[in-house]
């Protein structure tokens, strides 16, 4: 977001990296202070643009491309009166065909493209499907109402499993304090010796950790996997169809080099190549360099091309 | 390596006639260039012929080796190689008359020193020039700067180019190696290294392969000598069976030898005259087409003032 300033008074967003830009409905971003700036009267034109806007239509920028909120901005408008779902439709293709209807109308109004005859569309669509536009409306609500029920419930459980961790932790604590405690009071007032003493106050503690661990043990198994299906439920699982294919075999690489076959690296010191090659210099072999690499190179560049190419 | 080169699979041609093919449409094309853009005074007379071309191509392709063979520190062969090569493709598919032979000569030069690795600063290069005073050589050395794009552009960016000095190394090692019948291999190598700087001369790098321009030299400084080589062909490179591949194989060595024979130096008078017209040619046409040859400044860029001091320094500045 910094790279780009605001168009107006250009400097400040460098200065100031907490400000924000607002975009419109024409596109065209702005930094606040000069919204603020230029409709101090509510409306006003744009300044790249020159159409006419309100002050109230400003939003802050989420996206780094002012185009991408704009289009946002028209998409959310269409999907309140395009709202059919993917049952209301008889086939997977009227689907798709109405999905590619809603994608052009998007495109054009963020375009400006058309924007007369696409209007003109999309009111025509809203009064042939009124009833239906209300009824996904509704149906939407609902949804979302239940959605909102759940993460709610989630909630609160969530909290009422941390004050109980909590309350636990407590008993624990304070348990503890009690047994040291009342080990204090024996040895002031009892007449035992404080070996034995001792001994039962190792006892009681050992007691008490054995509670602890058994507590933590007694976890109350959950009835729901994390992805909402219950523990229990069966789902059926086809096998997996079998897919034979034909193993993959390894063919060492052919390649023409039009002459006769060279020696490999390895065979040259063998064939007595290397007696007649200048010897590698002990600073050359730091380098990994031999002279059986020279060697190598000169003869294969000698035998490459030797022959002539067969057209 | 040379089988999957780019050299081999656009810079080598058939025979002779198709690089002749292609020089003539070169020399055709800035003509009608020249009378399209409409300069009065125009006669055919003033261009350049194929034969005259070709001469001058030929000196200045003397320049560009005795340059090399001058240069301080001492240039690998395998630079010189490709610097020759550069400025033979060059001028495959443009005319001498467009850009003037002695730039890109140069350009070819400090090209080929960088794509061989042999690190030489272009205020270094342009020392060598001794002729020339230093801010002629400041000159010199931008106008190399100006030309190597387009260089690199007319080589179609083919910029890797085989030489057959290390095929000619491989094939004295595989000689020592595998055929003692030979008793001295290394009494070829003076007669075979002169044989391949005359081979640069000629249309061979653009005709063969280089390990074949290698074998040919060698071969043919073993018979100067008296030596009988042939086995090494039928035994060593397992010919023998193979008679089809033998008689292609002495048939190109013969067209290589041809080749070599009919080099020749261009006389000096001629050389002269040619050199006069394609002056004027350039003093006519040079200047009008805005030597913009920086490819990499576009619109949008600041350009430099023409620089109108491009004819200046002169061929005998150079050695």
């Amino acid at each position: 977001m910094d790279d780009q300033g605001c168009p107006r008074c250009k400097t400040t967003k460098y200065r100031n990296p907490s400000l924000k830009l607002m975009v419109n409905v024409c596109g065209h971003t702005l930094c606040e202070n000069c919204v603020e700036m230029l409709f101090v009267r509510g409306s006003g034109n744009c300044v790249q643009c020159d159409t006419p806007l309100r002050k109230s239509n400003f939003r802050v920028q989420l996206f780094e491309d002012a185009t991408v909120d704009k289009e946002v901005e028209i998409r959310k408008k269409v999907m309140k009166i395009y709202n059919k779902r993917e049952f209301d439709f008889p086939s997977l293709r009227d689907y798709n065909d109405y999905l590619e209807q809603v994608e052009d109308i998007v495109y054009n109004l963020t375009n400006n493209v058309d924007v007369e005859n696409t209007k003109g569309r999309m009111e025509q669509y809203q009064r042939e499907n009124k009833d239906i536009i209300q009824r996904n409306k509704a149906k939407l609500t609902r949804e979302q109402e239940e959605l909102e029920e759940l993460l709610l419930l989630e909630q609160q459980s969530n909290e009422q499993r941390r004050l109980e961790v909590l309350q636990e932790e407590q008993r624990q604590l304070q348990a503890k304090r009690k047994s040291k405690q009342t080990l204090l009071d024996e040895l002031e007032q009892s007449k035992l010796p404080a070996t034995i003493l001792l001994a039962q106050h190792k006892v009681r503690a050992a007691q008490l950790e054995t509670q602890i661990e058994q507590q933590k043990q007694n976890v109350k198994p959950t009835s729901l996997f994390s992805t909402g299906i219950q523990i229990g439920q069966t789902v059926s699982l086809q096998p997996l169809p079998r897919i034979q294919e034909v193993l993959y075999q390894y063919k060492p690489l052919q390649v023409e080099t039009y002459g006769p076959p060279a020696p490999d690296l390895e065979q040259l010191s063998r064939f007595g190549y290397l007696n007649h090659v200048r010897a590698a210099m002990p600073q050359d072999t730091a380098g990994g360099y031999t002279s059986a690499l020279a060697c190598y190179r000169a003869i294969q560049d000698a035998f490459n091309g030797l022959f002539p190419i067969r057209d | 390596m040379f089988h999957n080169s780019s050299q081999k699979k656009f810079w080598t041609f058939k025979n002779e006639d198709e690089l002749e093919q292609m020089r003539y449409m070169a020399n055709e094309k800035f003509r009608r260039k020249a009378l399209e853009s409409g300069k009065p005074g125009i006669g055919d007379f003033k261009f350049l012929d194929r034969h005259e071309e070709d001469a001058l191509f030929r000196h200045y392709e003397r320049r560009l080796l005795d340059f090399c063979n001058a240069f301080k520190p001492a240039m690998p062969k395998s630079v010189v190689g490709t610097a020759i090569m550069y400025f033979r493709r060059f001028y495959l598919n443009n005319s001498i008359m467009e850009y003037h032979p002695r730039i890109i000569m140069l350009t070819c030069a400090y090209l080929s020193c960088k794509v061989d690795e042999f690190n030489v600063s272009s205020t270094q290069f342009v020392g060598n020039l001794l002729q020339e005073s230093p801010a002629g050589q400041e000159r010199v050395a931008e106008q190399i700067l100006e030309y190597e794009l387009l260089l690199i552009q007319q080589l179609n960016f083919h910029l890797v180019v085989h030489n057959p000095y290390r095929p000619m190394e491989g094939l004295l090692i595989d000689l020592k190696t595998r055929y003692p019948t030979l008793e001295n291999p290394e009494s070829l190598r003076k007669s075979a290294d002169d044989f391949l700087t005359q081979a640069a001369m000629t249309d061979a790098g653009l005709l063969f392969s280089p390990s074949q321009i290698a074998l040919t030299a060698i071969l043919n400084s073993a018979s100067r000598a008296g030596l009988k080589m042939e086995s090494y062909l039928t035994e060593c490179l397992g010919l023998k069976e193979d008679k089809e591949t033998l008689s292609k194989m002495y048939d190109s060595m013969k067209r290589m030898k041809t080749l070599l024979k009919k080099y020749e130096l261009p006389k000096q008078e001629e050389v002269n005259a040619y050199k006069h017209k394609l002056e004027r040619i350039h003093a006519e046409f040079a200047t009008s087409s805005n030597k913009r040859k920086r490819g990499y400044e576009e619109d949008g860029h600041v350009a430099k003032e023409p620089r109108l001091t491009e004819e200046d320094w002169t061929d005998e500045d150079l050695l």
